[in-house]
């Protein structure tokens, strides 16, 4: 086995080839350093030997280290003389440099090389539950206890061990010695991956020991210390016995006093003494490296709590304080060591909390919110390389599993193990989820455990990123043993590189990660039916409801009954629906109203049937199946008018489709749909049948948060005048066919919000409506004329009808509802020069032309222009009247029972507030300052801020309010699918509170805090305009 | 049903207590109770009691005025003057709205968000009142029927006559028997004026002591046949009842004010949340004096605080360091001495926190120390130092803290709101009275 003595000129030439051949990246050099051990007297690998470790290269240069250390050639010779322990130690020094330095220091460690140090797979595998009281479970855990406990002097068979003093560096080299021999074993293995549940299990046996140990060191250092009964509670890996070579080990303590005399304070004031020495003895600084650092934050109230809390300090607060968070890290806790009696007690008093949690009332969203922070929680520099966390990563699965559990573990006791696998395995043995995707889940994640440990052990270092140099990638990739049966080497060409086969194993791996989840949560939610082949998981009825109300369905029962409509038959649609539901139903859980979703995917699948293209995006198209979800899910509005008019889904496949068409299109399209049409009835069906079509394009790209409020806006105005040109058209050429001819020509003038370009979605269109008799007609023909164009495009926009009504509001006019419905344009130029009231001419800021005669309406915008543009701003008696007009709508206009603050209009900081702000500052300025001459609310503000006129913070105070209650608002219609006064007031209903959150782009969290946000920013636009308006 | 709530149970039956009073506090630090029978009590602990907040002050919201009271278990006490057999107990609640989320009109909510500020930012809060009271024969103060102080003792008196100090007795004996400890217990400088000292406790549960206390002053008062007032200013010629408070934040076990080495041994942190609470005082002013006669009492002399400053052992500062006790680093505290007893302590404790932790957040620098007496000083020496004086009136007070973003954030929305609406109807309501003082003083000459 091995080869001896120093070797001839001709013998080194061919030796190099043979290293070379082994995976010696400078064979040159590993030739000296074999040489090297050959002199000092030292046994040599044989190249087969070298080719079977991770770094040859690293392997070589450790072994000459050894072979040159006092007592090192003894060690070695030794080793070589039995095959395995030969094995394992070319393992550990080719696969870890910090190992190999500790061989360097200490050889006679070689020895420990020779004993196995993993448990066997029986032993593991048998139960990963708690410990009965005192004893440890298996013989390796109590081997490993009793080792370490002799190490430092202390009497494993003692009820309560007491270390000799001086035993902090014995207990670290005992540590070392232990950790060596599991990582020898685990390096020399065919098959690491099979092997990862031994070594994790190996790894936490060894850290509970170390535990005891350090506790008995720990009691040395206290003096006092019988006074108190302290338990180690292990958490996380630890307590999972699932821990890796390099980690943190979280525990949490609990103390009581040991004896009737003494004060609980005293044992609380020593048990924590204890707790700090345990935790200085694995980790302050010594001439042996540390061992790990004890974390204990994961205990209540984490880093501010007390260290120790007795058993009943520790359920108390779980009782009052405790999150959905801590009850899942409770999932994995393990008395460790230290006082077992009391240990187990605070483990079977606080397991009713984890497996109740699932029914705390903020169960779903905590829930989310946790799965959020698994994928988001990864620092920018890292997420490329991260193997522990983001979408993919180990904790991703961790978490995947431990939701199962919390699930489904309240009804069923079998679920409620410890470890990752062990509850995976559990998880499919009970048919929670299906047998194919649990083996899959399982293989990756002991890949990627693998993966973690080979990386921590190279340099005994905590990390988990994927070494990206070349050559570590090399090592990594030789010590995972990556199967090679399935990356054939390209034929005649070199070998591929290992590493570059790693990077995409990984990659591939994070991948399938992902979409298990689907697999794992939804897919056993289809009933049997649906079963796409034999080994899939279907649950029983009970658990698919807790299942569906866990992931945020009301209503699981309805749910169960569309899923079953949804998947059953032979259909084709039924078949990709069986494929594509399971993520569906995990993209509709996402959005506000899952139920809602489901219920309307189920319509229009049923309404859609099975028209190919809709298989085909079905199929095809994740991207379109995701939107559609996220909208049905989000929007009441959304729904309904998909299931008017179901090929509308066609738009989500395709992003230019959701974008807001230009009013040229628009008019074109409705120009060649108008002219086919046979009469002005029909003709307005079909602006308002296109003005249907547009609003819900608008609605789905801002449910799907791709359309931006201010754009949508802007585009809603712009159908509004799309459908009021046709519509006008329509109508002037009716009456003119009528009547033998057009007397007079008539324009419409918007105002208010269209004429601001900033309409929302339920809003009315203001206009105007003015006319010029033509040359020689008759002015009292061509006025009724007009009144007849005008009269018909109301009535054509709204009279009920099969298309949803655009509500032509022309009350902005002179004299309001009692006044004339048109005037001529000399009519308008008498008025607004003589009689307008101030309020009259401050409602032609928003004024422009949008339908009819662009002649007509180039003079009534002249006449406008006056108007709205005094010269020389506002007089005093003109200011009065503007303010006391807004006080009056202040104390007069307020619905009653809704509270002030919390109407987006007309309460204190609302619209209206902003609104008259900026025409205040219009009527004022904007002859003087032509960056005033806008219509828009925003523009006017940004503009008195270019002309110096107002202050920027000021401007933004309004502003946000401003942009906060518009977008409240066409939120509270997208949400109930409703217009009506209802839109204009903050809700109060907290579903339809995380809706509107969702909707803004917030986390559905938000909700609960959206009124207190909008009171602020309402109570400082208030305190803005008091200041502006009034002053 | 966890164990503290079995616990409520299984002590109602052994002690055969006949009723539950269910107590919570309206925005005006008003204490409101519910009484139901045992029986209802279980259902309580599930769902709460649905009650119509629309009667109670800052509950009340015209389309939602549905509130329901959550009883906290963890403050399962006997009302010691019911009798120990087929007594009484009470509980406090969390007031929820019907959807399960804390109401933002609870003051006790307002209190638990500021805490979970300070707890973000690793500081627990420690609060130790000193509350004076007067206790009086009888009157009602008008000047047909004046008010007659129990006795005519001064400061630290021993009165002869026993009746206060059996009052005081009594009192400390039912408060020790709720669990509540008394530090020290004194007569003070005003006729019939007594001090207690409650031993400190962190913010929440020294507020729920507070509103304990007052009952138990007021019912231990009825029992010796007196009664007792925490009015800020009930008679003009003898000092006003104030709340001194001692406030100290703790990293964990440590005292985050003490500094071996400093100036006081006062931390960097100290100083920082000094300046804090002394920049915000005049907008928390609202809350830390709340009612138009709480005026009176700043603005009547003898002694009270009206100047903003701090010194050390310095009696007319708003802010005053006590002596540090050597060996002691967990007593190292401030006194904050604005308060008056009438306060609303789970809204005041939540406003000075938060103004405290703002200071430290902001890294606000504390000026220099008063060591003057700064009532000696004339207003331009005041002005040349720096020292400006707490708002006159309930009127400027609440003008103040209209504009207070730091009060609309810690009170949250609802209760900001609620508070200044409230306030300028109490102002707009005593500016419409006819005074005693008006009377003497104009109608013999006008």
């Amino acid at each position: 086995m091995t080869s001896q003595g120093a070797a001839g000129g001709g013998r080194v030439q061919s030796k190099l080839g043979e290293l070379a051949r082994a995976g010696v990246a400078d064979a040159a050099r590993g030739g000296a350093l074999l040489q090297e051990i050959a002199r000092a007297g030292a046994p040599t690998p044989a190249p087969e030997q070298l080719a079977a470790v991770a770094d040859p290269d690293l392997a070589l240069l450790a072994l000459t280290r050894v072979a040159e250390a006092p007592g090192g050639r003894a060690a070695l010779a030794r080793a070589a003389a039995e095959q395995d322990t030969w094995r394992r130690l070319l393992a550990v020094v080719g696969g870890s440099a910090a190992l190999g330095d500790h061989l360097v220091r200490h050889p006679e460690h070689v020895a420990q090389l020779s004993s196995q140090a993993i448990p066997d797979a029986a032993e593991v595998l048998a139960d990963d539950a708690v410990p009965p009281a005192g004893a440890a479970v298996t013989p390796q855990q109590a081997a490993s206890r009793a080792a370490l406990l002799s190490a430092v002097g202390a009497d494993p068979a003692a009820a309560v061990p007491v270390a000799a003093s001086g035993a902090v560096e014995p207990l670290r080299l005992a540590y070392r010695a232990a950790l060596l021999s599991i990582a020898a074993e685990d390096l020399a293995s065919e098959a690491p991956l099979k092997l990862f549940e031994r070594v994790g299990a190996a790894l936490a046996d060894l850290a509970t020991g170390v535990l005891e140990a350090a506790l008995a060191v720990a009691r040395v250092q206290t003096p006092g210390h019988e006074d108190a009964r302290l338990a180690v509670i292990a958490m996380g890996k630890t307590g999972g016995r699932e821990l890796n070579y390099v980690s943190d080990v979280d525990v949490v303590y609990v103390a009581e006093p040991a004896r009737a005399s003494v004060l609980e304070e005293r044992a609380i004031e020593v048990a924590t003494q204890l707790a700090a020495a345990l935790q200085r003895v694995t980790f302050a600084p010594a001439k042996e490296p540390a061992i790990w650092q004890v974390d204990p934050n994961l205990r209540p109230e984490g880093k501010n709590g007390p260290l120790v809390r007795t058993l009943a300090s520790h359920l108390a607060y779980h009782r009052k304080w405790a999150q959905t968070w801590e009850f899942q890290a409770l999932l994995k806790a393990r008395p460790a060591a230290g006082d077992m009696e009391l240990g187990l007690a605070w483990h079977e008093a606080t397991r009713g909390f984890v497996w109740n949690a699932v029914e705390s009332a903020n169960f779903v969203e905590d829930a989310q919110a946790m799965r959020r922070r698994v994928e988001e929680n990864v620092p920018p520099a890292e997420a490329d390389r991260q193997i522990k966390l983001g979408r993919g990563g180990l904790r991703d699965v961790e978490f995947s599993v431990q939701l199962l559990q919390l699930v489904h573990g309240r009804a069923d006791p079998t679920l409620r193990g410890a470890s990752t696998l062990g509850a995976l395995a559990a998880l499919r043995d009970g048919g929670y989820v299906g047998r194919v995707p649990a083996a899959r889940l399982a293989q990756c994640y002991r890949f990627l455990r693998v993966l973690e440990h080979r990386t921590q052990l190279y340099r005994l270092r905590r990390t988990h990123l994927m070494p990206s140099a070349p050559a570590d990638l090399r090592r990594l990739a030789r010590s995972v043993r990556l199967p090679r049966a399935d990356t054939p080497a390209p034929a005649g060409g070199a070998a591929k590189d290992p590493g570059m086969e790693l990077e995409r194993a990984w990659r591939d791996t994070r991948r399938e990660v992902r979409s298990l989840h689907e697999e794992l949560y939804y897919r056993p939610l289809l009933p049997a039916t649906a079963r796409l082949s034999a080994g899939e998981a279907v649950l029983a009825p009970g658990a698919a409801k807790s299942r569906l109300a866990a992931l945020g369905y009301r209503d699981p029962e309805g749910a169960m009954r569309h899923i079953a409509a949804l998947t059953s038959g032979v259909s084709r649609r039924s078949a990709i629906q069986r494929q594509l539901l399971p993520v569906m139903l995990g993209w509709l859980a996402e959005g506000a109203d899952p139920d809602a979703g489901l219920l309307s995917f189920r319509r229009v699948s049923e309404a859609l049937g099975s028209a190919p293209w809709f298989l085909r995006m079905l199929r095809d198209s994740a991207g379109a199946a995701e939107r559609l979800s996220h909208a049905l899910a989000a929007s009441a509005y959304v729904a309904q008018n998909v299931d008017r008019s179901p090929d509308v889904v066609r738009w989500l496949a395709n992003d230019t489709d959701l974008e807001p068409r230009q009013a040229a299109e628009l008019r074109a399209e409705l120009d060649a749909i108008v002219q086919r049409r046979p009469d002005a009835a029909s003709g307005a069906e079909a602006a308002r049948a296109l003005r249907r079509r547009e609003l819900t394009r608008l609605a789905t790209g801002m449910a799907l948060r791709v359309l931006d409020d201010g754009a949508a806006r802007f585009a809603v105005s712009t159908v509004a005048g799309v459908a009021l040109q046709a519509v006008f058209d329509l109508a002037a050429a009716q009456i003119a066919d009528a009547a033998g001819g057009a007397l007079t020509d008539v324009a419409v003038i918007a105002m208010g919000s269209l004429g601001g370009r900033e309409m929302a979605i339920g809003s009315d269109a203001d206009v105007l409506f003015a006319h010029r008799p033509r040359p020689g007609a008759d002015e009292a023909a061509a006025g009724a004329q007009a009144v007849a164009v005008a009269s018909l495009v109301m009535r054509l926009l709204s009279q009920v009808g099969s298309e949803p009504t655009l509500e032509i509001d022309p009350d902005l006019r002179p004299e309001g509802r009692s006044g004339e419905l048109v005037r001529s344009v000399a009519a308008y130029r008498e008025y607004y020069g003589r009689w307008a009231h101030t309020w009259e001419r401050q409602a032609l800021l928003r004024a422009r032309p949008v339908a009819g005669s662009k002649s007509v309406a180039a003079e009534f915008m002249a006449v406008a222009e006056a108007a709205r543009r005094p010269a020389g701003g506002l007089g005093p008696g003109e200011l009065k009247d503007l303010r006391l007009m807004k006080a009056r709508i202040d104390a007069e206009r307020l619905p009653r029972g809704v509270e002030p603050a919390r109407h987006l209009k007309l309460g204190p900081g609302g619209l209206l507030d902003v609104q008259w702000v900026a025409q205040l500052y219009q009527m004022r300025h904007s002859f003087d300052h032509p960056e005033l001459r806008v219509t828009g609310t925003v523009e006017a503000l940004e503009g008195a801020v270019a002309a110096g006129l107002m202050g920027e913070r000021d401007a933004r105070i309004l502003i946000e309010s401003w942009m906060q209650a518009m977008s409240i608002r066409n939120a509270n219609v997208l949400w109930t699918g409703r217009v009506g006064p209802a839109q204009d007031v903050v809700p109060s209903d907290g579903r339809h509170l995380r809706g509107v959150a969702r909707l803004l782009g917030h986390g559905p969290a938000a909700g609960a805090s959206l009124p207190e946000e909008r009171a602020r920013l309402a109570r400082r636009a208030r305190q803005v305009f008091d200041r502006l308006f009034y002053s | 049903m966890d164990r503290q709530q079995e616990y409520v149970l299984r002590a109602m039956e052994e002690r055969e207590i006949h009723f539950i009073r269910l107590w919570f506090t309206d925005v005006l630090g008003i204490l409101k109770s519910v009484a139901i029978a045992p029986a209802e009590l279980e259902g309580a602990f599930l769902e709460g009691i649905g009650f119509d907040g629309s009667a109670i002050e800052g509950f009340t919201r015209v389309y939602e005025a549905d509130m329901v009271a959550v009883p906290d278990p963890t403050t399962f006490q006997l009302l010691p003057w019911h009798g120990e057999r087929h007594g009484t107990a009470r509980m406090f609640c969390d007031i929820h709205t019907p959807e399960g989320e804390p109401s933002p009109a609870d003051p006790r909510h307002v209190l638990r968000r500021a805490l979970k500020r300070a707890a973000d930012m690793g500081f627990s809060f420690y609060t130790h009142p000193e509350v004076e009271f007067y206790l009086f024969k009888s009157g009602t103060g008008r000047s047909t029927n004046p008010l007659v102080p129990l006795d005519s003792g001064g400061y630290f008196d021993h009165t002869a006559r026993g009746s206060t100090n059996d009052f005081r007795r009594v009192a400390i004996e039912m408060l020790e028997s709720m669990g509540i400890s008394v530090e020290f217990s004194h007569h003070e400088a005003g006729p019939g004026q007594n001090e207690i000292d409650l031993r400190y406790a962190d913010a929440l549960t020294m507020a729920d002591n507070i509103m304990t206390f007052r009952s138990v002053v007021k019912e231990a008062a009825l029992a010796e046949g007196v009664f007792a007032s925490f009015m800020p200013k009930p008679m003009a010629e003898y000092p006003g009842s104030g709340m001194h408070t001692h406030f100290s934040l703790f990293e964990g076990d440590q005292n985050a004010f003490f500094d071996a080495g400093a100036e006081y041994e006062l931390s960097k942190i100290a100083r920082n949340f000094m300046a804090g609470v002394l920049r915000y005082a005049p907008e928390m002013s609202l809350i830390t004096n709340q009612f138009v006669n709480s005026y009176k009492r700043l603005w009547g002399g003898a002694e009270a605080p009206n100047y903003i400053c701090w010194g050390h052992n310095n009696r007319s500062a708003l802010l005053r360091v006590p002596m540090y006790k050597p060996g002691k680093p967990q007593t190292a505290r401030v006194e904050f001495r604005g308060m008056d007893s009438a306060v609303n302590p789970y809204l005041a404790f939540a406003m000075i926190l938060s103004a405290g932790l703002k200071g430290i957040e902001d890294d606000l620098p504390l000026a220099a120390e008063a060591e003057d007496d700064v009532w000696a000083l004339t207003d331009a020496e005041r002005r040349a130092l720096g020292i400006d004086p707490l708002p006159r009136s309930l009127d400027e007070a609440t003008r103040i803290m209209g504009a207070s973003e730091l009060a609309a954030e810690t009170l949250g929305e609802h209760v900001f709101e609620f508070v200044l609406r409230n306030k300028r109807q109490e102002w707009a309501e005593y500016r419409a009275q006819v005074t005693a003082y008006e009377l003497e003083r104009f109608l013999p000459i006008l």
